[in-house]
Formats: structure tokens, C-alpha cells, sequence
């Protein structure tokens, strides 16, 4: 595909212009996160020296410094405590309506979660509906093996929508 | 013994959709701040320290600094360096060099902020302000561009310290009418209530007023001891009396207060800037807070301690914060009218105060001693104060 202005660029991937996170193994050492999103789990990081729970997941423990940490899940389902809601003029990258939400999981540290909401019409939503994970696919990262060409490798991401009545 | 660092001078181009480069902005704003202390030349100053956070992905150009010494005519041999805290940059770029100054360390420091957001394609910079909060845990839920945030911000503040549209409004008519005669501003119009509430919504309850635009621009001050100063210039001197900048948290799950509307990093770097300058809230006469969007003044005036908590709305709606109100804002007309070229908002916000303190300010608040600065950057991340004042701190 050609790009505008910069013919050099033609099927090259710039990571710099990339709105997801680069998930996989070679990039990432919380790709483990992402894995367990494809198996539909919302999970994060607990430190098995001090017992904190942190999110984002870490790979070191930010209260004790260990290294040795496990990840563990965080609950699926959660409460709209306020939520935003723009119609016109949503960035590249997202569709109208573009809804967030701050999502109370119920659980440390992830009582006040600002996510995006999906599968939503606008003017729907209210405060304190039920919410639940939505994990969708996002496109796949392209990744240089040099001999080995260009490998995909495959990547979700989530939202949280509404819970269907 | 630590020297005291003072303002001498500083100068901002016109801020605004620019037909012009990055370095072009700077070399503007260069030459206005010497305009400013025809004494001093580039060859007086012995530092640099840029604050600029879209250079990288709007000019592709980092390691600026030394690309913007070039070109403003400065041969740096103490500091060359530049600094990235976003809308905080210049702000930041002024704590640090004054402590090169008191240090010892640099003797007559640049602080230079500027940044080119418009490019040849309008998308790129909304796009890429993916990047202005934390990427990977915000950014990618479409939280980049900052009125949804703020928007969630102001719903929560009518929520628990029941504010109105019409406060917010009151922020927006203020600071337009404080710009309406600034010629460097990016908007320079009077603004009614009215207008102002019959705006287009950008995301409810933030319509058009209440968010401050995208801005190309540049700033440059200078910041020195008291007594190279005095070699300058005849002007009261204005010493930076004390500074802080508090971050405890990037992803916005982990946001410090109890709600959006409570902004305890905010209170905790006033706290300690007015601990270091041994001044109290009641002592500032006049301030440049972090108008961002108007929600975020209200709670400004707030966790600065210009009125109490809940009571902003209030606050900005009766005047306070005006002329003749008991801590006027934003007197050059704040980031809603001035526009905000991220790493240069503080250094304009630096040039505003030095202005009121000197005597000298467009809209001059009477016997002004005291001010305070304040910036706040990425996902409501961090918080950035400074207090100057015509006396050192004793
Ligand atoms: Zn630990």
C-alpha cells in the first residue's frame, strides 16, 4: 500500500505510527498479559514477596522491587461510575460514538479503570449499568525475522460493553 | 551560600495556526525576549534548556536543543539540554534552571519552549497525541486527545461540588476578554456568556469555549542571579521564591484522588511551593494556572487554595477571578485564549507574572507582589508551581 508523500515507506511498518501496544514476546515482557486476553481473561500482576496487586502488570514489583511476580485475574464485570460520550469529531482510529467510562471493578487497584465502552449506541448508557470485558482482535504485528521474511503475529485488545438486559 | 535566581526578560512570538518551521517559532520568540533587555545579547548567555515535546514526532527532530542554540545564536557552555514534561516543559525548564543558577552552576540560562503541532496533514498530530498520555493503557482506549478526560472531569465536579455550565462559561468569558487585546494571543475576541453558552458541544458538558485550541508557538525567558541582573537592567527584579512539580501516577486508573474533581497532587505541589517560598495562598496577588479546559481552573483556584474545595464554580462565576476579584487568573488570557504550545506555556506564563510583578502587565493588578504559576501535564499526571515574588525568599 502506497503511502502518501513517502514512496520509500510502500509495505513498510512504522512502528512509531502504531495506536496499539507492541504485545509480542520480542517486544514485550508483559506479553503474557495479552495471551491470557485471547483467552478472555482481564488479569494483572501480583508480587509474591510483598502481596501487592498492581495495574498496569509489571515485571518488577514497584512497593518491594522483586521480580518474582504472578498474574491473577481481575473481574470481568464492573459499574459505569461517569462515563463521556463523543459523537463528532473522533480521532483516526475509533468510531463514532467514542464512549469512556471510569468502571468500578470492584476490586484493588482497579476501582476507578477508565476504559473505552463498545457495542453501545449513543445516548444509551447510564450511570451505574453493569458492564463486562469485550476482547476484540486488532491488526496483527508485523515483526522482520531477516531470513525468515515478515512474521504476524496476532493481537486483541479490550473495551468494556454493556451488559445485554 | 545559595545565589537567588530572578526573571530578567522574556518575549513569545504570535501563537496561532503558523506558517512556519519549529526552529523558525523559536528564533521569533528568541529575538522578542531580547528585544525585551536590549542590554543583554546571545553571547551573555551560558546555558540553554528547551522544553519542547512534539519536536520528535511533528518536526521529526529530537536532541533539539542543539539544533535550537544554532539557530538562536547561543553557544551554550554550562547547560545544553532539553526538557520533556509536555504542557509542563517550560515550566520545568525554569525550575531547573533555577537551580543551575543558585548552584552556581550557569550564570545566564535560556529557557526556550515551542512546539509545531500543525502538519501538512491534519490528522497527524490528533493522532499523535496517542502518545501524550500513557500509550499502551490509555492512549489505546482513545484517550489521547484530552476533552474526554476533561469531560469526565467537569461531570464529576457538578456531581459532588454541584458546579454549572454556566461557571465554566464564566472561565472562558474571563480569560478570551484578558486576551482580546493581546497581540501575540491565538484568539484575540471578546466573548459573552451567551456565546459562550450556546457553543458547539465537543464532548458533554465541554463545548467549543471550554477547551483551549491546538497552537503552534514558541516562548523564551531568561532566567539569572540578582546581582548579574542588576548589570541588565533597571526593572524591578522578580525571584523565583519557590517551585515544585509532584507526579504520583501515569495510568489513569491509578489517579491519586478520591474522584476526577479532586486534585490532591495539585494541593500537595502548592503545599510545598508555598512551604519553599514562605508565602500562603492568601498572599498571591495574581496567578497563571492551567486553564486547559475551564473545569480545570475551577478546580485550580480550588486545590491552590484561592477559595475551598467545592467552591471554584462559585469562585470563577463571581468575578474572583477577574480584575478586582480576589486572585484574577490568567490575566494574559490563559491556555484557552493564548493557545497552548505545550512546552512553552509556562515560559508565556513565566513572561505574564514577571510582567504584573514589574509593573508592566496589560491588565495590571494593582500593587502586585506575589504570583504563582501552575501547569499540569499528561493525564491530569503531574503538577508544576512555581511563586515568584519582588523579594527573595529570607
Ligand atoms: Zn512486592
Amino acid at each position: 500500500m502506497a503511502v502518501l508523500g513517502i514512496p520509500i515507506l510502500e509495505d513498510l511498518y512504522p512502528s512509531t505510527m502504531d495506536m496499539w501496544p507492541l504485545e509480542a514476546k520480542e517486544f514485550n515482557r508483559n506479553w503474557q498479559f495479552y495471551e491470557n486476553l485471547k483467552q478472555g481473561r482481564l488479569t494483572t500482576t501480583k508480587c509474591k514477596g510483598c502481596g501487592l496487586v498492581s495495574y498496569p502488570p509489571r515485571v518488577i514489583c514497584p512497593e518491594c522491587y522483586s521480580e518474582d511476580l504472578e498474574y491473577v485475574d481481575l473481574p470481568k464485570k464492573g459499574k459505569v461510575i461517569v462515563f463521556s460520550e463523543e459523537v463528532k469529531g473522533v480521532p483516526l482510529g475509533f468510531q463514532s460514538p467514542l464512549i469512556h467510562a471510569v468502571i468500578d471493578l470492584g476490586v484493588d487497584p482497579a476501582r476507578r479503570v477508565l476504559s473505552r465502552i463498545v457495542n453501545c449506541a449513543a445516548g444509551t448508557l447510564k450511570r451505574g449499568d453493569e458492564v463486562q470485558l469485550a476482547v476484540f482482535e486488532v491488526p496483527a504485528l508485523p515483526i522482520d525475522k531477516g531470513k525468515l521474511g515478515t512474521v504476524m503475529s496476532e493481537r486483541v485488545f479490550f473495551a468494556f460493553e454493556p451488559v445485554k438486559k | 551560600m545559595a545565589r537567588n535566581a530572578v526573571i530578567l526578560a522574556g518575549g513569545q512570538c504570535k501563537w496561532g495556526v503558523r506558517e512556519a518551521h519549529l526552529v523558525d517559532l523559536f528564533q521569533e520568540a528568541a529575538k522578542a525576549c531580547f528585544n525585551d533587555i536590549p542590554t543583554l545579547k546571545p553571547k551573555d548567555v551560558d546555558g540553554l534548556i528547551v522544553a519542547s515535546s512534539y519536536a520528535g514526532r511533528c518536526s521529526f527532530q529530537v536532541n533539539t536543543a542543539p539544533v535550537i542554540a544554532e539557530r538562536v545564536g547561543v553557544k551554550p557552555t554550562s547547560i545544553c539540554t532539553r526538557c520533556d514534561t509536555l504542557c509542563a516543559g517550560g515550566s520545568t525548564g525554569i525550575i531547573l534552571a533555577t537551580g543551575l543558577v543558585q548552584a552556581g552552576a550557569a550564570d545566564i540560562v535560556m529557557v526556550a519552549g515551542g512546539e509545531k503541532l500543525y502538519t501538512p496533514q491534519k490528522w497527524e498530530v490528533f493522532y499523535s497525541e496517542l502518545a501524550s498520555v500513557d500509550h499502551d493503557w490509555d492512549g489505546v482506549h482513545g484517550m489521547g486527545l484530552p476533552p474526554p478526560f476533561f469531560a469526565l472531569t467537569a461531570q464529576e465536579h457538578m456531581m459532588h461540588y454541584g458546579s454549572t455550565k454556566e461557571q465554566l462559561a464564566a472561565v472562558s468569558v474571563a480569560n478570551y476578554n484578558y486576551a482580546a487585546t493581546n497581540p501575540v494571543a491565538q484568539m484575540q475576541k471578546n466573548l459573552t456568556l451567551e456565546e459562550a453558552m450556546n457553543a458547539p458541544v465537543v464532548v458533554p458538558p465541554l463545548t467549543l469555549y471550554d477547551c483551549c485550541p491546538i497552537t503552534d508557538g514558541a516562548a523564551v525567558c531568561i532566567i539569572t542571579t540578582d546581582e548579574i541582573a542588576r548589570k541588565f537592567t533597571d526593572r524591578p527584579l522578580v525571584y523565583i521564591r519557590g517551585t515544585a512539580q509532584v507526579c504520583l501516577n501515569s495510568v489513569s486508573a491509578n489517579f491519586p484522588g478520591a474522584h476526577l474533581a479532586d486534585w490532591m497532587h495539585t494541593k500537595m505541589a502548592g503545599e510545598k511551593a508555598y512551604a519553599r517560598a514562605k508565602v500562603g495562598p492568601g498572599d498571591i496577588k495574581v496567578a497563571q494556572t492551567h486553564d486547559c479546559f475551564s473545569i480545570s481552573e475551577v478546580i485550580e483556584v480550588e486545590e491552590l487554595g484561592f477559595c475551598k474545595k467545592g467552591e471554584g464554580g462559585d469562585f470563577c462565576g463571581s468575578k474572583q477571578i477577574e480584575i478586582g476579584g480576589k486572585v484574577p487568573v490568567n490575566t494574559d488570557g490563559g491556555l484557552l485564549a493564548c493557545g497552548h504550545p505545550f512546552g512553552a506555556t509556562g515560559i508565556r506564563q513565566g513572561i505574564e507574572v514577571m510582567k504584573q510583578l514589574q509593573g508592566r502587565a496589560r491588565h495590571q493588578v494593582k500593587d502586585a507582589d506575589i504570583a504563582l504559576t501552575h501547569n499540569l501535564s499528561g493525564a491530569n499526571a503531574e503538577h508544576t508551581i512555581l511563586i515568584y515574588g519582588r523579594e527573595p525568599v529570607k
